[in-house]
């Protein structure tokens, strides 16, 4: 209890899926079908309108509704409770949040009693943080806190953005074993086109081998040229990786309106995939190059 | 007879065989996985769904079953308003909410184990969401118990469990005990989730939460169209959402699409890449050969056949590579399940990867026309040519 320094109680039906404004209508397009559906039961929320009620709206919702600042909306906590209206204070742009991005309900933000106040829930909040001290161990002052709040869960921050991460972890785990898979197939691949190219150049290499070159300076050359030409498809898979996470982004971020980055190539990534590449390389050419010198060099000729 | 001389050439050769075969293997082993996911989560949801027998869901207006804690209030009234509309045999509410459980041991306000999980009220007739595996359906005052759950408490029929509410202020301070009437597999339980049923009405008490439910589940009459029961429900009910069961499959499906779309772009890349790789293949051999086929062409063998040998050649790589590749696809499949059931909020019972014969068929079938599509360009390349000029380049 003592990093308690600070709290803000918020009614998480601004961003998260829990009974709060379910409608935000056009105060000029609302009229009609509202009026024409007779309630089949009660209202189940008789919301006072707040004085001075007003709402920043998400940008994307707000470009497809055609709200802006100093337009007035109409909010209810349910279809069918009393509309208030609200004065667009302004538009703000949604967090860069991943895991908002499959949200499906516009968010708005009010200030915190105009919400309780129109879900008729006055004193009520659905979640609050709790700000802590410097050096405070979070994971101890939860659970200190929690059984002094009945009925509540008190969760660090960490194990917050831990659960929240989730899919992004599962996600991540699911590419790493895709591209494991596409580096067995590539490594295949490499290896065959080797296995190629050097049966294509036997009589040389049995020539160079009667001429006295040794073995290991052929090997060295074999593998050399594999590794070479690995690097070489690995730079140019690299400008496709590039165009094609920059083709990601710029899909993704048209079709959830949104500024989330999707697809990054880091230099870690760069440095890895090549270092790969001349790994299988390198493989590819003691595979070939194994093959290639196993042959008694008369007999390759004499082939 | 073109296919045997095609195995005798690709024997001829046994190290470039295998390497070609392995790789056309992973990647139709990747293609029949991409499409098996292509299409795996909907058919898998679906046709969870569906075995349920109930056509629709109801649930507060922008959420599905099971998206949110949203409630639906006023439900008695709304459920005679559902009821009257025609062609609704069954309305079957479902209260959803997350609830703390720990082990009645007897001591003093103690408990040996506290576990968060999820309660579901039902009412008594909807079995729709567990199979019993010991003991029977819940009655007033009583629970049945995720066998999972149950085997982590140690309790079994007969047991006594404390249940509280984890969240929610109406249901502040409340908590009761229930006997444990048995346990039983929950379909629709996520990983994570460890359900316990109860009879609605208790879970409303306990809960504070005495008219609201978290959703409703609709059987239709036999021989009654479920969409227009659903436009009918949606008529006399506008503020909650009205599915279909095919409704929420493609809303899953269109949450997922991230891995369609991912399926496709894999898919379309493994497709590539076996041409390729048999292409290349195809395309060495024939210009390793290209002495021999001026020969053969010129002591009157027909371009036709000498294609359709080289082609045989490489439809023999992709018929053998493709089928150990299926093969594979079923393993690979099993591993990258393995890996997506961790996704939070699907049920333990949907898959990503559903093994249809279709599927299997149809990558199998691609490869293979692929697999003579590469192979014929080089070898009507090579065949195109003048004998006489091809004699005189392969002269030493």
């Amino acid at each position: 209890m003592n990093g308690l320094l600070s709290a803000a109680g918020i009614l998480a039906g601004l961003f998260q899926a829990v009974p709060g404004p379910q409608a935000l209508e056009d105060s000029a397009a609302a009229e009609a079908p509202a009026a024409a559906q007779a309630p089949e039961v009660p209202p189940a929320v008789r919301s006072t309108c707040p004085d001075d009620l007003q709402v920043l709206v998400e940008r994307p919702y707000a470009a497809r509704a055609g709200i802006g600042a100093g337009s007035v909306v109409r909010l209810r906590a349910a279809p069918d409770a009393e509309p208030c209206p609200a004065l667009v204070a302004g538009v703000f742009e949604p967090r860069a949040d991943p895991s908002a991005l499959m949200s499906t309900r516009p968010r708005v933000i009010l200030h915190l009693p105009h919400l309780q106040a129109l879900s008729d829930r006055e004193g009520e909040v659905d979640y609050f943080t709790v700000k802590l001290r410097p050096g405070v161990d979070a994971a101890a002052t939860a659970r200190e806190i929690e059984p002094l709040l009945a009925g509540t869960q008190v969760w660090p921050a960490a194990e917050v953005a831990d659960r929240a991460s989730t899919t992004f972890r599962v996600v991540s785990r699911f590419h790493a074993a895709i591209a494991g898979i596409t580096l067995v197939a590539g490594g295949v691949f490499l290896a065959c086109i080797m296995v190629l190219k050097v049966q294509e150049r036997r009589g040389a290499v049995a020539a160079a081998r009667l001429a006295g070159i040794p073995r290991r300076i052929l090997m060295g050359w074999t593998v050399a040229e594999a590794a070479l030409l690995s690097a070489l498809g690995g730079l140019a898979g690299l400008g496709v990786g590039f165009a094609a996470s920059a083709a990601v982004n710029a899909y993704y971020q048209r079709a959830y309106d949104t500024v989330l980055v999707f697809s990054i190539v880091t230099g870690e990534m760069v440095l890895q995939a090549l270092v790969l590449a001349v790994v299988l390389g390198v493989g590819a050419g003691l595979v070939a190059g194994v093959r290639l010198l196993a042959v008694d060099p008369i007999d390759q000729i004499g082939r | 007879m073109l296919a045997r001389n095609s195995i005798r050439e690709l024997r001829y050769r046994p190290l470039r065989t295998l390497l070609a075969v392995a790789g056309v293997a992973v990647a139709t082993a990747m293609l029949a996985d991409m499409l098996m996911l292509g299409a795996g989560i909907q058919r898998s949801f679906g046709e969870l769904l569906e075995s349920r027998g109930y056509e629709l869901r109801v649930s507060p207006k922008g959420t599905l079953p099971f998206d949110t804690e949203a409630t639906i209030p006023g439900w008695p009234g709304l459920q005679d308003s559902i009821g009257a509309v025609a062609g609704v045999e069954r309305v079957a509410p479902v209260l959803a909410m997350s609830l703390g459980v720990e082990e009645e041991d007897g001591a003093p306000g103690g408990s040996s184990k506290g576990i968060r999980m999820l309660g579901l009220g039902l009412d008594a007739e909807n079995r729709a969401f567990y199979a019993p595996v010991e003991g029977e359906g819940p009655g007033a005052g009583q629970v049945l118990v995720d066998a999972g759950l149950a085997r982590e408490l140690g309790v079994g029929p007969g047991s006594s469990l404390r249940l509280t509410t984890a969240s929610g202020f109406a249901g502040w301070g409340r908590n009761a005990t229930a006997r444990v009437s048995g346990t039983g597999d929950f379909v629709f339980a996520t990983r994570r989730d460890m359900p316990v049923a109860m009879p609605l009405a208790d879970l409303q008490a306990l809960s504070g939460l005495e008219d609201e439910v978290s959703f409703a589940m609709i059987r239709v009459r036999s021989g009654a169209d479920p969409e227009a029961v659903r436009a009918g429900i949606a008529a006399a009910a506008d503020r909650v959402e009205v599915v279909t069961l095919a409704g929420i499959a493609a809303r899953v499906d269109e949450r997922l699409s991230y891995f369609s779309q991912v399926a496709v772009v894999l898919g379309s890349v493994s497709l590539f890449v076996a041409a390729l790789l048999i292409g290349t293949i195809t395309a060495v051999s024939v210009s390793e050969r290209l002495g021999v086929i001026a020969a053969v062409r010129a002591i009157g063998v027909g371009r036709r056949r000498v294609v359709g040998d080289l082609t045989a050649e490489s439809v023999v790589l992709a018929v053998v590579g493709g089928g150990i590749g299926i093969g594979l696809s079923v393993f690979v499949a099993g591993y990258l399940e393995s890996i997506l059931a961790d996704l939070p909020g699907l049920p333990a019972a949907v898959s990503f990867f559903v093994l249809q014969p279709a599927s299997l068929l149809t990558a199998y079938g691609l490869v293979i026309l692929s697999g003579a599509a590469a192979g014929l360009v080089p070898a009507l390349h090579a065949t195109g040519r003048e004998v006489t000029e091809m004699l005189r380049r392969e002269e030493p």
